[in-house]
This record gives C-alpha cells, sequence and structure tokens, in this order.
C-alpha cells in the first residue's frame, strides 16, 4: 500500500478549511487542531499496537513526558530559573522527542519480554506512576543528616502544572492564539509523520514487526529478533508521542498533569481499535470519528434529545447531558469493536486466530506447479555451493547433550553427526525427545551440558534468531507461518538477517536501500517459483492449502540461506501426492544445493527412503545409529517402537 | 457398542482421520495401535466429542456421538484415561478420583467403587491424601485409570497406559486391564506398544495416516510381520 | 501518639484494608485461574456492590444505624442480596462480553473488559453523581478498648474494625468449604488445571466458568458493602484504583492461587496503610504499581503460585 498525501481533493480540503472556517465564523479550528494532536498520538500507539502487536495501556505517560520535556526545556516557569533562557521550540520538540524515546527504551528493555497481557498491565502501571510523580515533584527537596543539596526544586509545577509554556518562534507567523498557525504546523508535522510511518511500515523493520505480531517464536526462528524489534517500535512509538506532548505543551500554553491520564491512554486505544489497528487509514479515519464523536455529536445530541423532552415531557430527557456519557460511549465502542469487527474499520484481521479453530480452508485447492532443477534460482546456487575456507567433515556436531524438565528427562547425553551434505533421519516413539533436540540445536531450550558445533562455531548460549544468522533454518511440525501475511512477506521476513536496512534507511530510503529491497524481492520470487508456488505472491499464507503451507515455510527457510536445514515432520497430515511431492523437494535441495539435512519423521517410509543414516531415540536416550536397512532389523529398535513380550507365548486371550 | 464408519476429522486443513472405520463389541478389549502422528488420539478424542468429525458417524449403543456436547457423551457411559495420563497435579488422589465420578447421579453408588478401585490398585489408597503432581509415573497411570472407572463406565478408552512406565509396571497395568475386562468393562485400547496391546487384546485394528490398514485378531497380527513391517516402513 | 501506636494504629487499617483487598483479588484470581482472563471490569464490580448494597438499605428503609436484633436480620439480608446482585451481573458481563471471545488471544478479551470498566464506571457517574455519596452509618460504631476494656489509649479499635474481620472471615471459610468439598468446587479448581481433561470427564466447561463468576461477583459485592459501611463513604471512580490493588494483591500473592489471593490482600493493605503514614498517600500508587510492575517482570507466579511454562 502506497501511502501518499492522499487524494488531490481531500489535500485542498485540508488546506481551505481554516479559512473556511474564519470566512463562516464557525471557530472550530482549535478543537480541530486540537483532535489532529491526539490523532498523531493514535497513529504513534499504532506502531505499537498495530505493526509490532503490543498492548500498550500506558501510552499518555510518554505524552505526558514530551509536554513535560517541552516544558523543562522552554517554560519561563521551570526552565529558566535552570538555564537563565529558553530554548528554541523547534529544537525542544525533537530534545522531548528523543526523551521520550530513551523512556520507552528503559522501559521496555526490562519488561518486553513478558508476555502480552501482562505487558499490558505493565505499561498500565507506568502509565499511573508517570502522573504521581509529575503531581509529587513540583517541590522536591532532598535532605541528607543536615546537608540539603537540592531544596524546594520545581521540577514539574506539581498539581497546578506549568503555565505558561515558550511559543515556536518562526519570523512571520504569529504563534499567538490564532489557531491557524498551529493547524497548520500540526498538519505539516502530521503529514511528514504519515509519511514516515508509511515509509516504516513497508521496510524490513515493518515485515519484522508484523511477522513478531502474527508469531513471535516464528520469527525468532526465522532470523528476527523479537527483543530489539519490539524495543524499537516501543521507543519509536514513544518519541511520536513525545512529539505531540510537546507541540501540545507549546500550543495550550499549559501543561497538567491531569491531562495524561489512564482515560488519555484508552481513548487514543479506542481510536487505534475502532479505525483498525495496523491501518494508517485506518486508525486517523477512527481518530477523527472518535474526535468529532467527542466534540461535536455528543453535545449536539444533548440538545436534539433535550428538545425533544421538552416537546414531549419527559422531564429526565429534557435535563439530560449526554457529555457525561461520552468513556460509556467509548467503552461501549470497545466492546462492539471486539465483538463484532475485531480488526476495525478499516483493518484487516490483527489478531492470529486461535490454534484449534475450525479451518475455514478452500475445500479444492488450486493445482500448484512442481518443484523443477531448472527453477533453482541462481543466487541461492551460488550461495549455497560456494566453498568456504575450512571444510568440516561434520556440518552440525552434537556431544552429550542433555535437557531435563523438572524432574522429567527429555534428553540424555545424545550424540549426534550431521555429515556435510548429507539427510540424517531422526525418528523414534512417542515422547522420544526429538522436538526438544530441535528446539535445543535452534535455541529455543538450553540445553544442561554438552557441546553444540556447528560450522565449527559453538551454538550454545545464541538465541535463535542469532543462530539462523549462523546458517540453520527450521520448520515446524504445525506449519508456523505468518498466516494473515502474504506469501511474498513470509519468504521476505526469511531474509531478514541478510539484509541491512535500518530504521533511518527504512524511512529515508536512499538508493542502497531501494536497491536492496529490489533484489530482496527478486530474490524471493525466485525461490517461490522454485517451490512451485509463483503467481501467489499477494495470496494470504492462510488461504494456502496445507501443503502448499508447507512449501511455503520451506521457501521462507531457504531464504535465510541456511546450510543446515531442521524439517520437523514435514509431511505430517499430507497425503499421498503431496507427500512424494515434498519428498522429491528435499532430495533435490541436498542434490542441487548441497544442503544438510536434519528431518524428524513419523512416517517411516518417507524416512527410510530419503535418508542416508538415521538415530533413533527413546526416552531421550540415543539408542540406535545407522542406515535405514540396518536401523529397521535393529533389535533395540523393533523393541522400542513394538514392545516387549515376543518372547513369551501369547496368553489366550479370554473370551 | 461403539462403531465408528467412514469419519473424516481435521485440524484446520489437516486431515487427520482418512475413512476411519472400526467397531467394539460388548465384552470385547479391541487394540488401536500404530505409529506415532498416525491418529489414534484423534480417534479417541472424536469419540469423546472434544473434535468433531467433518464427515462420518459415531455410534455408541445405537446412539449418534459426533452431535453431542463431551458432557453429555461421557454421561452415556464413555470414560477416558488420557495419553500422557493428565492428573490433576495440585488435587489429591482422592479428589482425582471424586472428579472421574462426577457424571454419576448415583452419589451412593461412589464409596463402593472407590473400595473397587483400591482392591484392584492398593497403592493409590496409600496415598490418597497425596497430592497427584508428587505420584510417580505407574502411580500416575494407576490413578488415571482408576479415575476413568470411577465414572463406571460402559466403555473404557484407554490412551497409551504403557507409555513412560518400567517393564514390570507395563506387565502388571495390562494385567490388571485384563482383569477390570473380565469384571464386565469393554475396553478401546489405543497403544504404541504394539505386542503387549495385541497380547492382551481380543481383535486389533492398525492405523495409518488416519485410516485402518490392517484388522484382524489379535492373536493373528501378533503372529504376523506386518505389523512390524508396517510400524517401521518397510514395503 | 507514640511510634509503636501509630503502627498499630496503622496496622489495624492495614488489616482493615487487606480483608477488602483480599475479597476483590480472590475474584480476580479465581477467574484467571480458569480462564486466564484479567478481569479489568471486576474493580467497578466491587465499587458497584458499595452503590447496590445502600440502595437495597434504602428499599429496604433503613436510613439511620441498626440496632439489636436488626443486625442480625437485616445486616445479613442486605448481604445476601447485594451479593446475589453482583454475582448476577458477573455473570451477565462474562457471558455478553467474555465469552464470544473464548478462542481468541488472551488480548482481545482484556480490551472488552476495559470497555465494559468504563462503561460502569460511567453508569455509576449517572447513577449518583460525581461527588462522593455518603453512605450511612448503618453500623453501630464505639470504641471497643474504652467501652469493653475500659482501657484508654490513643489507638482506635472501633466495632467496625470488629464488622469488617467477622464478616471477612465466614466468606473466606465459606469459599474455602465450597473449593474443597462441593462437587462444583472441585470441578472449578479441575477446569484451572487442565480443561481439556476437565472436559473428558465430563465437567460442563462453560457452567464451571458461570459458577466462578458468579461467586467471584459476590465475593466483590461483599466486598463493596463492608467498605461502605466501615468508610461511609463511596465514589464512581474508587473501583478503577482498589481494582487495581487488588489485582496487584492476587498477583504478588500468586495468580490463580486463592491462598495466595488472600496473603497478597493483607500484604497489599498493610504496605498500603504503612506507606500512606510513613511516606505520603501521595505516593503510595506509585508505590502499590512499582510492587506490580517488578512482580510481573521478575517473579511472575508470585509468592505462592506455581512456577508454570508459558504457554505461548
Amino acid at each position: 500500500m502506497r501511502e501518499s498525501l492522499g487524494p488531490p481533493a481531500l489535500v485542498v480540503a485540508l488546506l481551505v478549511y481554516p479559512f473556511v472556517d474564519r470566512a463562516l465564523g464557525l471557530q472550530t479550528v482549535h478543537a480541530v487542531s486540537d483532535g489532529m494532536i491526539y490523532v498523531l498520538l493514535a497513529l504513534g500507539l499504532n506502531i505499537v499496537v498495530g505493526y509490532a502487536g503490543l498492548l500498550d495501556l500506558g501510552y499518555a505517560a510518554f505524552f505526558a513526558i514530551g509536554a513535560y520535556a517541552m516544558g523543562l526545556l522552554n517554560s519561563p516557569v521551570l526552565g529558566s530559573p535552570l538555564y537563565g533562557h529558553a530554548w528554541s521550540f523547534w529544537l525542544c520538540i525533537w530534545l522531548a522527542a528523543a526523551v521520550s524515546a530513551l523512556l520507552g527504551l528503559v522501559i521496555g528493555a526490562p519488561t518486553l519480554r513478558v508476555r502480552g497481557d501482562y505487558l499490558a498491565i505493565i505499561t498500565l502501571g507506568f502509565g499511573e506512576i508517570i502522573p504521581v510523580a509529575i503531581r509529587n515533584l513540583g517541590d522536591v527537596t532532598i535532605e541528607i543528616g543536615t546537608w540539603r543539596p537540592i531544596e524546594r526544586l520545581n521540577l514539574t509545577g506539581g498539581e497546578n502544572g506549568v503555565n505558561p509554556v515558550g511559543r515556536p518562534v518562526l519570523p512571520g507567523v504569529p504563534f499567538e492564539t490564532d489557531p491557524v498557525p498551529w493547524y497548520f504546523l500540526i498538519l505539516v508535522v502530521g503529514a511528514l509523520s504519515l509519511w514516515a510511518m508509511s515509509r516504516l511500515r513497508d521496510s524490513r523493520l515493518g515485515r519484522a514487526w508484523m511477522a513478531i505480531r502474527e508469531d513471535e517464536t516464528a520469527a525468532d526462528c526465522t532470523g528476527v529478533n523479537p527483543v530489539s524489534t519490539k524495543l524499537l517500535a516501543f521507543a519509536l512509538g514513544a518519541s511520536f508521542s513525545g512529539f505531540a506532548g510537546s507541540i501540545y505543551a507549546a500550543k495550550l500554553q499549559a501543561i497538567t498533569p491531569g491531562a495524561f491520564e489512564f482515560q488519555v491512554s484508552i481513548m487514543l486505544l479506542c481510536m487505534v481499535v475502532l479505525g483498525g489497528a495496523g491501518s494508517l487509514k485506518g486508525v486517523i479515519l477512527g481518530g477523527m470519528l472518535i474526535t468529532v464523536f467527542d466534540r461535536i455529536v455528543l453535545s449536539q445530541s444533548t440538545f436534539l434529545v433535550r428538545s425533544i423532552g421538552r416537546t414531549v415531557g419527559v422531564p429526565a430527557l429534557a435535563a439530560i447531558d449526554l457529555t457525561l456519557w461520552r468513556w460509556f460511549f467509548f467503552g461501549l465502542g470497545l466492546v462492539l469493536v471486539m465483538l463484532l469487527r475485531p480488526q476495525g474499520l478499516a483493518g484487516r484481521r490483527v489478531q492470529p486466530v486461535a490454534a484449534d479453530a475450525e479451518g475455514d480452508q478452500p475445500l479444492a485447492p488450486e493445482p500448484s506447479s512442481l518443484p523443477r532443477v531448472e527453477a533453482i534460482p541462481m543466487w541461492l546456487r551460488e550461495r549455497m555451493t560456494r566453498a568456504p575456507a575450512a571444510q568440516e567433515e561434520a556440518i552440525l556436531d552434537v556431544r552429550g547433550v542433555s535437557k531435563a524438565f523438572g524432574g522429567v528427562v527429555a534428553l540424555n547425553a545424545v550424540d549426534l553427526v550431521v555429515p556435510r551434505g548429507a539427510i540424517i533421519g531422526l525418528i523414534g516413539p512417542n515422547g522420544a525427545g526429538k522436538t526438544t533436540f530441535f528446539n535445543v540445536v535452534t535455541g529455543l531450550a538450553r540445553t544442561d551440558g554438552g557441546r553444540i558445533t556447528f560450522a565449527g562455531g559453538s551454538l550454545i548460549g545464541l538465541r535463535p534468531n542469532a543462530i539462523v544468522a549462523r546458517g540453520i533454518a527450521r520448520t515446524f511440525q504445525s506449519i508456523r507461518l505468518f498466516p494473515y501475511m502474504s506469501v511474498l512477506d513470509n519468504v521476505l521476513v526469511g531474509e531478514h538477517c541478510r539484509l541491512a536496512a535500518t530504521v533511518a534507511g527504512a524511512v529515508l530510503r536512499p538508493p542502497a536501500v531501494i536497491a536492496e529491497e529490489r533484489r530482496a524481492r527478486e530474490r524471493a520470487r525466485g525461490l517461490l517459483a522454485f517451490v512451485g508456488l509463483s503467481g501467489k505472491d499477494d495470496d494470504l499464507a492462510r488461504n494456502l492449502p496445507y501443503g502448499d503451507q508447507r512449501r511455503l515455510e520451506i521457501a521462507r527457510a531457504l531464504a535465510t540461506e541456511p546450510r543446515l536445514l531442521l524439517l520437523d515432520e514435514p509431511t505430517a497430515g499430507m497425503n499421498p501426492r503431496e507427500t512424494e511431492t515434498l519428498t522429491d523437494l528435499i532430495g533435490l535441495l541436498r542434490r542441487e544445493l548441497a544442503l544438510s539435512i536434519l528431518l524428524i519423521e513419523h512416517d517411516m517410509e518417507v524416512v527410510m527412503g530419503i535418508s542416508d543414516r538415521i538415530t533413533v531415540l527413546d526416552y531421550g536416550t540415543r539408542i540406535a545409529e545407522g542406515t535405514p536397512a540396518e536401523i529397521q532389523r535393529h533389535p533395540r529398535v523393533i523393541e522400542a517402537y513394538l514392545g516387549t513380550g515376543y518372547e513369551r507365548e501369547p496368553a489366550a486371550p479370554s473370551p | 457398542m461403539l462403531e465408528l464408519a467412514d469419519v473424516h476429522t481435521y485440524y484446520g486443513s489437516i486431515r487427520a482421520l482418512r475413512g476411519l472405520s472400526l467397531s467394539v463389541e460388548r465384552g470385547e478389549i479391541v487394540t488401536l495401535i500404530g505409529a506415532n502422528g498416525a491418529g489414534k488420539t484423534t480417534t479417541l478424542r472424536t469419540i469423546l466429542g472434544l473434535v468433531r468429525p467433518r464427515h462420518g458417524t459415531v455410534s455408541f449403543n445405537g446412539a449418534r456421538l459426533d452431535a453431542l456436547s463431551t458432557d453429555r457423551i461421557v454421561r452415556l457411559g464413555i470414560a477416558q484415561s488420557p495419553e500422557g495420563r493428565h492428573i490433576f497435579p495440585r488435587m489429591s488422589v482422592l479428589e482425582n478420583l471424586e472428579l472421574g465420578a462426577f457424571v454419576r447421579s448415583d452419589r451412593d453408588g461412589i464409596a463402593p467403587d472407590l473400595e473397587r478401585v483400591f482392591a484392584l490398585f492398593p497403592r493409590l489408597r496409600e496415598r490418597v491424601s497425596q497430592k497427584g503432581g508428587t505420584l510417580s509415573g505407574g502411580e500416575q497411570q494407576m490413578l488415571a485409570i482408576s479415575r476413568a472407572l470411577m465414572a463406571r463406565p460402559g466403555l473404557l478408552l484407554l490412551d497409551e497406559p504403557s507409555m513412560g512406565l518400567s517393564p514390570i509396571l507395563v506387565e502388571t497395568i495390562f494385567r490388571i486391564i485384563q482383569d477390570i475386562n473380565r469384571q464386565g468393562t469393554t475396553i478401546l485400547l489405543v497403544e504404541q506398544n504394539a505386542r503387549m496391546a495385541l497380547r492382551v487384546a481380543h481383535r486389533g485394528y492398525v492405523i495409518q495416516t488416519g485410516r485402518i490398514v490392517l484388522h484382524d485378531a489379535a492373536a493373528t497380527l501378533l503372529r504376523s510381520d506386518l505389523v512390524r513391517k508396517t510400524y517401521l516402513g518397510e514395503k | 501518639m507514640t511510634g509503636w501506636e501509630v503502627l498499630i494504629q496503622q496496622s489495624i487499617n492495614g488489616l482493615t484494608r487487606g480483608a477488602v483487598f483480599a475479597l476483590i483479588a480472590l475474584g480476580y484470581t479465581m477467574v484467571y485461574g480458569i480462564i486466564e482472563l484479567i478481569n479489568f471490569a471486576h474493580g467497578d464490580v466491587f465499587m458497584l456492590g458499595l452503590f447496590i448494597s445502600l440502595a437495597w438499605f434504602t428499599l429496604l428503609g433503613v436510613t439511620g444505624t441498626l440496632t439489636g436484633w436488626q443486625l442480625l436480620t437485616v445486616l445479613p439480608l442486605v448481604f445476601v442480596l447485594t451479593m446475589l446482585t453482583t454475582a448476577t451481573l458477573n455473570v451477565a458481563i462474562d457471558r455478553v462480553a467474555y465469552r464470544p471471545l473464548r478462542r481468541s488471544t488472551r488480548l482481545a478479551p482484556l480490551i472488552t473488559a476495559i470497555g465494559v470498566s468504563f462503561m460502569l464506571e460511567n453508569v455509576a457517574l449517572l447513577w449518583k453523581g460525581p461527588a462522593p455519596i455518603a453512605y450511612p452509618d448503618v453500623f453501630p460504631s464505639f470504641d471497643i478498648l474504652r467501652e469493653w476494656f475500659g482501657v484508654d489509649s490513643a489507638i482506635f479499635l472501633t466495632s467496625k474494625d470488629l464488622l469488617v474481620v467477622a464478616a471477612t472471615l465466614p466468606l473466606m471459610v465459606a469459599l474455602h468449604y465450597f473449593v474443597t468439598r462441593t462437587r462444583w468446587g472441585k470441578a472449578m479448581r479441575a477446569t484451572a488445571q487442565d480443561r481439556e481433561t476437565a472436559q473428558a470427564m465430563g465437567i460442563n466447561v462453560e457452567r464451571t466458568i458461570l459458577i466462578t463468576f458468579f461467586v467471584g461477583g459476590a465475593l466483590a459485592g461483599a466486598a463493596g458493602l463492608i467498605q461502605g459501611m466501615y468508610y461511609n463513604i463511596g465514589q464512581w471512580w474508587m473501583g478503577y484504583q482498589a481494582g487495581l490493588r487488588a489485582f496487584t494483591a492476587a498477583v504478588l500473592g500468586g495468580i490463580g492461587s486463592m491462598s495466595g489471593a488472600a496473603l497478597g490482600g493483607l500484604v497489599i493493605g498493610f504496605l498500603s496503610a504503612w506507606s500512606d503514614q510513613y511516606i505520603s498517600a501521595r505516593w503510595t500508587n506509585a508505590i502499590v504499581f512499582s510492587i506490580l510492575i517488578v512482580v510481573l517482570v521478575f517473579r511472575p507466579h508470585g509468592l505462592l503460585g506455581e512456577r508454570t511454562a508459558d504457554k505461548a
């Protein structure tokens, strides 16, 4: 979605509006400008809630920080006593944004790893603590014994707030009580913010945010660092809020702690939820609707109902004041949207559907093409087959790895070696520890002991996304795609760890970044063509038939340019035809790309047919290792799968 | 007594059961064996109504189960000892057993059934007020089976009772399974340990990727090599 | 007052606050234990408990202090009526706002709960206005130390303090009995520990959830009535602050654990009273919320809760 400045008619209307208002004497520009600030805040919140999927209930705290930073730097009440002169407005808004971003980092760093609903409460906590601190820091005295280093310091103006605040200075433009210059200032800031945000959304970072929102673990195992990515969203969201807060302070000429309370955070959340989290247009629409509702609809309806009451003769109606009902309506709005249309007015479905919901799959899938040797992209072939400096025999060497959960031993000193370019099968009865083994190798679980060496380097202690960067990719037993992202975007997330664009690069788009994005898209399309999914670039991942989803997951894994591919039950749930296609693809990957593959499978025909060697686990211990033929006759394996008891005479079953 | 006819069960878009049919007659022990991921547990979950089949029927004593809620199905006389046992960890052995009898309307019958269960598994009587989570694997398995028995079911579903148990314990449990059957309970036994299951059962079904591939008297299956080949992927 | 007397007085305050927090916290923890929902509107059910109990008193014609036999008939009657009303309200909220979202993510019902909370607060605002409402002094209040023991002390231990304890303890005992001895109480605990297995044993999960909301709502209503009788004052926004403090108590004690909720309630009660006295009432909220944040980040299972693997 390209977001330009909007259709020309809208632009003209926005530019002309304040003059029309003045001519007609409507006097709505002040209110509309204030509303625009809230919309700007909602857009900032959208980065946190809509893009990154973090529910922030204390967003007003950053608004407050921005406003008070402006006050501290720029107000004769606070600032001047501290350093004798006011700072320039134009400088202060950037400083305020920076301070908010810094606070966002400080708050986010320890807390963002906490899970979603707890995080929401934590942000609410901060949202409460900040106003308390503001109220109480109007008169700070620090006493240590008889030493008073700080005496009656006014940091925030306390309960009374800060008044006045320094105004912007622009030659020729008076920023006084006339609302029009303010309107245009906010309009310009808003337009720039929108532009920056839409740039962010369609960038490497934007895709990373959405991947985390859809499935954080899968994103982690695809090379996206969830901690730093979330932190970036949090800090960026905070910085927009700081911007808005500083402008708000200067416009209003007064900052009071009451303007930053929980209700404000919730009103902003309403705007985002109503409009559609993740959609810029939606959030603007939601913001406008709520502002209009709040400031115009409620008061006008009050007049209407009152006159009806007087006419009909019902005193209760005649005395009603609907503006007192605003929070009831906001609350009702939240409930209704969540129940009836959780994606909001303009958004796509943001919440990932819960795991065991019945699917609404199309029962007749369109036929997709088969992977072909010729379709292997050149770039992939080059990357994979160029010979690294030192050639180890084994690309993955696991020695003595153990893992216990509480008292249960999941892995017991397991050894496993994957030779370069081999396909190794990992099998074992239920609960044998196979997926635990994958989780330990890919960093989702920490081993209790032993060594894990990959291409000469140790993997112990590395985060999953770092392990992906080293060259190990995995698929999951229950396919974990990013369901509400497009097929192409899913593959592009795979390239995340091989691209380099930063926040600045995403917004400013220098030629290097543009070229990088174009190359990334070409590569992604090449991979999709290879696995047989061309032409489905814009389909949502969740709408693909099951077999195609698995192939997409493999394409995404290939996009990370792995040297070792871990496949967890890739043929689970497939019909024989799909299984055969997938088996051929796996063989192709090894033959043509020299990929090493470690494969968990329950379909014995598949694993016996394709593996060079097989390792068998039972109760977390390795009980056998050998070629397929050896394993099929291995007595301990037979015993593990079929059980003991053949040695004795079968007991006669009772009638 | 129990009949599944051409059942197709889906998890989202994954077809877990592809036209599965099996039957259990009153008084029998029937075993359903197969490798992981073949659909054994899905079959039991379909019977219990935890997941609904998209096609096909499930009937119990003539009544259709596939449209009923789980608590109705349990009230009709089916109880389960689930895979992995799923004891309520912070409730005592006694409370677990009492919960097993949750659907029963004859409150007087509960005390004698407790006695019956303690007679089968004396170890549970010793541990009666201990929290479920502190029991050993074998004791938890005994508790899971007893808990299901407390519902005095006509049909008992056992899901992998041998998992995680030592060979001696497995022998004990399977002997007790035969006792339970002799006392009149019909049993559908899902197992990965094919041999033990075939030793105690009357008939056996082998399931592979969601459908039945072998079906015969248990003794016959026990003697043939087909089961091993199916499990270990030999053609 | 001497330093000791201040401490004891504040500790009495802490105890009475703690009892109310514990009752509210139990509702949070029960609902969270069974469906992993932070019922944001629960504090407002407490606030409405106060308002509703006032309405019942008015309906029964009680405007002054109750005497003698009235204490034994009218007071328990109002308890029962209030608790039934708030229990029904809580169940209704679940049916309408939370049940349709059972299979959704964890965040959707939380957002809905916030919406419900705002609606309830606004209803109270419109019902009784923005100013604090006067709750008649229905419970006879006298200084126990002076009148019963003849002790002349700067410490106030009043009959109302006894009331709080006398009302809260039986409720907790009854709850304990319900949860450990009755069929549905056990079903509730089982469903909280393993929902699917509970279902597979014939427990009707939705009905169990309904009962959970019913009991939680009843306790919140009782807490509201006690609050009104003790402090003789109420206001439409009191649910928000009380709710957050009680939620902190539930988290501190170990979310999902009922003894944790009771313990946490007492701890937060004491801490808030001591903070009011020794630091400043202006900072108490910040302190309580800081505790909440620290527990959620560093020890999310609280004091008595179980360390469970995070179901992502």
